[in-house]
């Protein structure tokens, strides 16, 4: 393949990663800030995922923080009553997202459910799953919420090495999405993006790229997830729960851009400073953040990539 | 035993009452309304303040439901347009978000003005017995009501030309339009309906227990899912899942844990979606 072709993609790489790794440079050293700004990279993360499930194939799963959640409890959980690594128990919470992820993908897509259908399905298991955490009490301590602190390897541990290694994890989820769409998949993806019907009949396995989109998805929800529990040093249903994390992330998609691959990065810049100046309103935050979501919704349809394309001129991928 | 049946259905049929709004919208407008247990609070909120000031409790639910119903229309005219502008997929995501950040808007003001305000209503005589059966008043009015609210819907569907302007339009909107119908018009006019009956739901809700300015969200989930499991599009549907829902979390909450209750519910509406995609009556349409 010629690298002129994939310029454009090398270069936006590049940049993310340069700005994003001086990011804490800018923030002067406070902590406060510096939290901010790796739990912005943990939703990226997110964000990349569900575009590749969402932006992709069009599967709204509105399942991203029971995913994570479930990941996240799963290795917790193993840590703590059995003992096992961190590092052991981490991989097994991922599979565990994946297989989850592939499953919903396989059944909604054998009966053929449609957008709507999908998300009511995938938000109905959120809610099982926020209550069986909440059931489970002897494993998963109920609403009280786990303490990970002690469980936590030193790597993500809050501070500067942290916010690298979850950097790291950010940029290998990009250039993973930068190869995969490149690849045979890509090509599926954006042909099902574009009319599933004609794909199917133009020979592509829909199926199996759904399939295969919610679960790599899936994989990387669950990562973040995991790394989550062990960053914050605590976990319990309500951060993983649909207000937390799925509105989070299906806004910050739609803002940044579905289906590109700067969306999802500048989508969560935005949506943390969004975050942060509604913040201090206190009791008239939730007011203020559903005023501006609707705005920003009517006027940024497309996305912000969609835009910056168009005032630029410039190929942004 | 009959008991339980009773008040499942109650329940049911006031979880109908609330998502048959969404159903209508959906059918009609192609927007999937996620401020729907919002309208329901408006509603309730309203008759609450009325109450408070000294009216007449009837008069001020009265007063509550015709409010959701200015409510919506304002909706309807002001933020949903930019929704109808579009088509198929793209006009259900952008309605999708436009009435999510909707019920932010109406549970932060809410949430902000009106903490400590809540509905209850309570009537004179708390229950009766027939049969040996002791029943609440409340659930019979509760029941009475909602059953009245469908019969009229159903004869207006069925009966007025401007009930069967809305079933074409349901049917097939570009054919609707192709015999002269203003699809946008028709619009407002079901979301007024469905905002009022999301409003006689809210009420519903305060004459059973007590209806508070936070309970939009959940009231909302669950519409959702009873207009889903009845099939989004088919008002009858929406009518059984409510039902059938309301009986599922009577039975499930009297014999088994009250988390397990939940799960129960929420495994069953995925088992109907999943049997039966297009909802309970798919076969008819």
């Amino acid at each position: 393949m010629n690298t002129k072709r994939y310029l454009a993609e090398y270069v936006t790489l590049l940049l993310v990663v340069v700005v994003l790794a001086l990011v804490p440079l800018g923030l002067g050293g406070s902590a406060y800030y510096l939290r901010l700004a790796t739990m912005m990279l943990i939703y990226m993360i997110y964000t990349v995922a569900f575009n590749i499930i969402f932006g992709h194939t069009r599967q709204l799963f509105l399942c991203v923080g029971a995913l994570a959640g479930c990941s996240a409890y799963v290795s917790v959980v193993l840590a703590m009553r059995m003992s096992v690594s961190p590092w052991a128990s981490i991989p097994v919470g991922i599979v565990s997202a994946a297989v989850l992820g592939g499953v919903f993908s396989y059944v909604s897509v054998r009966r053929g459910l449609g957008v709507i259908f999908v998300g009511i399905v995938t938000l109905v298991f959120s809610m099982i799953f926020a209550n069986l955490i909440l059931g489970l009490r002897e494993w998963t301590n109920g609403e009280t919420g786990i303490e990970t602190r002690g469980l936590r390897p030193d790597a993500l541990a809050p501070g500067l090495a942290s916010y690298y290694v979850i950097l790291g994890v950010l940029m290998l989820s990009l250039v993973f999405y930068h190869l995969l769409m490149r690849s045979r998949a890509g090509t599926a993806f954006r042909a099902i993006a574009d009319d599933e019907f004609a794909a199917e009949l133009a020979g592509i396995d829909v199926t199996m790229y759904k399939v295969l989109a919610a679960t790599v998805g899936s994989a990387l929800i669950g990562a973040a997830g995991a790394i989550y529990a062990y960053y914050s040093g605590y976990i319990n249903p309500t951060v993983f729960g649909p207000v937390s994390v799925d509105i989070a992330v299906l806004v910050t998609l739609l803002l940044g851009g579905m289906g590109t691959l700067l969306g999802p990065v500048i989508g969560s810049v935005l949506f943390a400073v969004l975050d942060e100046v509604v913040r201090p309103l206190g009791g008239l935050n939730v007011l203020v953040y559903g005023v501006l979501m609707i705005i920003l919704v009517i006027a940024f349809r497309h996305g912000l990539v969609a835009m910056l394309r168009k005032v630029t001129k410039v190929r942004i991928p | 035993m009959i008991a339980i049946l009773i008040d499942g259905t109650v329940q049911g049929l006031q979880l109908a009452l609330m998502a048959v709004g969404i159903t209508l919208i959906f059918g009609l407008g192609g927007v999937l309304n996620l401020a729907q247990g919002q309208f329901a609070v408006v509603g309730g909120i309203v008759a609450a303040l009325c109450i408070n000031a000294g009216m007449h409790p009837v008069a001020a639910c009265v007063l509550g439901i015709l409010s959701a119903g200015v409510f919506g229309l304002v909706v309807d005219r002001t933020l949903l347009i930019p929704a109808y502008r579009c088509a198929g997929e793209e006009r259900l995501l952008l309605g999708l978000l436009i009435t999510l950040g909707l019920s932010f808007v109406v549970n932060g003001f809410m949430d902000y003005k009106y903490s400590d305000i809540s509905l209850s209503l309570r009537l004179a005589t708390p229950s009766f017995d027939v049969a040996g059966i002791s029943i609440r008043t409340a659930s019979a009015a509760v029941a009475a009501i909602a059953i009245l609210a469908f019969a009229l819907l159903f004869a207006f569907l069925k009966a007025t030309l401007l009930g069967k302007v809305i079933r074409s339009i349901i049917q097939n909107e570009v054919g609707a339009e192709l015999c002269g119908i203003n699809p946008a018009r028709i619009r407002t006019v079901i979301v007024v309906l469905s905002a009022m009956m999301a409003g006689l739901g809210g009420i519903a809700q305060g004459l059973f227990s007590s209806l508070g300015p936070e309970m939009g969200n959940g009231l909302t989930d669950y519409a959702l899912i009873v207009a889903v499991v009845g099939g989004v599009r088919s008002i009858n549907g929406t009518l059984a899942a409510g039902v059938l829902l309301g009986i599922v979390n009577a039975f499930a909450s009297y014999y088994v844990g009250a988390y397990l209750t939940l799960i129960i519910l929420l495994g069953t509406a995925v088992f109907t979606i999943l049997l039966r995609p297009a909802g309970l009556f798919a076969s008819r349409s």
